[in-house]
């Protein structure tokens, strides 16, 4: 074991010195995973359970992730596609494209470099980032993801299955979302009076997978990190099936004629069964309290964020 | 599950956090607020660690040859999250970078000028890198959904 635990952290070591597009060419795990950034090597997630063992596929109570250390940073693993929605162009309506370009997020290729321009095969909404301190996403003070958004961030998500509701508890953020499984019809965009960060959801089994319908969400919210609008038509789709025992697939279809000329169809993500002890603190385990309080976040941007943005010193004020 | 194949499974899970991509770490994408063409490494002498989210902070002082201060105010890219996730729990990162610690930094400064720096690098006197940040790779700007 001891042997072990060197090997290991020698490589772990060595590999920091490899560039991105050294890891990012290294042979990927067996099938077609989905686009993500990689591991050199191995299932490219923290692998505790035989893959190939019985389950029930409609049983998802668990703690799953889509990060390739599992929690805590690390990145999304290599077969459960990256942050952004979907590598698909969006066609935007005229309304769409004028609420596409009023986003200004920070993830990407940066804004008119040298690196933006030499990669002319992704869409602009991933070669147009900026600082944060000159961006305008609203997470960048504390205001919940919704969905999406939520669902592509590298961390755990423990779903929660109650007789007549399944929980979605996001370790990141520590956002809760609540999917109606007791037969209430999905209202229609037009009816909802009040938007919400979380939307409004409701799920449904069709056969082994389980299908989320949800809309009214907050328009403020991002469709991802890249910074792609939705309007308040939005309607999106998810399709969730177990497709092993420590495997979750996820499918999305965005739908917004608002903002989307057609339907928008999302990458296919992966997420990975985690077991309940894994995530711990202080001889704690299950989810940590990974909020974004205004409190930190405000006082980040303050003396980090927007002084690195702008040049200027930070304003005056302090830590509570 | 044994226990041996628990500890090997945390250890790989340790081993594949140290292995990620800075842009992968930070969750504001603050990283392109930095140059990392300028990067620069200093001696510095802690004045206040903060082991806090949405990113851990360092402020230090550097001295120069004229015996001017600098102060800096040091974003890194891990999280609690993060850190607690490689061995790096709150009570040893702050006894590690408790004020007055000669460290040496590696940082990026700020593309706009001024003192914010991205600390990308610990190692203190004795040479022991802190809160296992690493060197760069190559093409930290690159999305973290990239294809090879």
């Amino acid at each position: 074991m001891q042997r072990l635990s060197i090997l290991i952290v020698t490589l772990a070591l060595f590999s920091v010195t490899l560039s991105a597009q050294e890891r990012g060419a290294a042979p990927g795990a067996a099938g077609p995973p989905p686009a993500g950034r990689g591991r050199a090597a191995g299932p490219g997630y923290p692998k505790f359970f035989d893959s190939n063992a019985s389950f029930n596929a409609r049983d998802i109570a668990g703690i799953w992730t889509p990060n390739g250390a599992g929690f805590g940073g690390g990145g999304r693993c290599r077969d459960c596609g990256d942050r952004g929605y979907s590598f698909e162009f969006p066609v935007f309506t005229p309304a769409g494209q004028k609420a596409f370009d009023a986003n200004i997020p920070s993830y990407g290729r940066a804004k008119d470099s040298a690196d933006a321009k030499a990669h002319p095969e992704e869409h602009i909404g991933r070669r147009r980032a900026q600082p944060p301190a000159l961006g305008n996403d609203t997470y960048g003070t504390c205001n919940p993801m919704g969905m999406p958004r939520a669902v592509l961030y590298p961390d755990p998500v423990e779903l929660i299955v109650l007789p007549d509701r399944i929980l979605q508890h996001f370790q990141w953020g520590y956002g809760l979302r609540t999917i109606w499984m007791d037969g209430r019809k999905l209202p229609a965009p037009d009816d909802i009076d009040i938007p919400r960060w979380w939307g409004y959801a409701v799920g449904r089994w069709d056969g082994d997978t389980l299908v989320v319908d949800s809309t009214g969400y907050d328009e403020r919210t991002w469709v991802d990190y890249f910074g792609y609008p939705h309007s308040d038509q939005m309607v999106l789709q998810e399709r969730y099936t177990r497709i092993n025992y420590d495997t979750i697939e996820l499918k999305m279809t965005l739908t917004d004629p608002k903002y989307y000329a057609k339907p928008w169809v999302g990458e296919t993500k992966r997420m990975h069964l985690l077991p309940k002890t894994f995530i711990q603190s202080s001889g704690w385990t299950g989810l940590l309290e990974d909020l974004c309080a205004p409190a930190n976040e405000l006082e980040f941007n303050r003396v980090i964020r927007d002084p690195a943005g702008t040049g200027k010193p930070p304003a005056p004020g302090g830590r509570r | 599950m044994t226990t041996r194949r628990k500890q090997t499974a945390v250890l790989i899970g340790l081993a594949m956090a140290m292995w990620a991509p800075p842009t992968a770490r930070a969750h504001h994408g603050s990283f392109i607020s930095y140059d990392r063409e300028k990067q620069w490494t200093a001696e510095a002498t802690v004045t206040e660690f903060r082991y806090i989210n949405p990113h851990v902070q360092l402020f230090f002082d550097v001295k120069d040859k004229q015996g001017k201060v600098t102060h800096y105010n040091g974003e890194m890219l891990p999280n609690p999250a993060q850190l607690i996730a490689s061995g790096w729990s709150r009570k040893r990162a702050a006894t590690a970078l408790a004020a007055g610690t000669v460290v040496t930094v590696t940082a990026l400064p700020a593309k706009a000028g001024g003192n914010v720096v991205l600390v990308t690098r610990v190692v203190n006197e004795k040479g022991e890198e802190l809160l296992g940040a690493g060197p760069l790779p190559a093409n930290p700007q690159a999305p973290p959904g990239a294809k090879p």
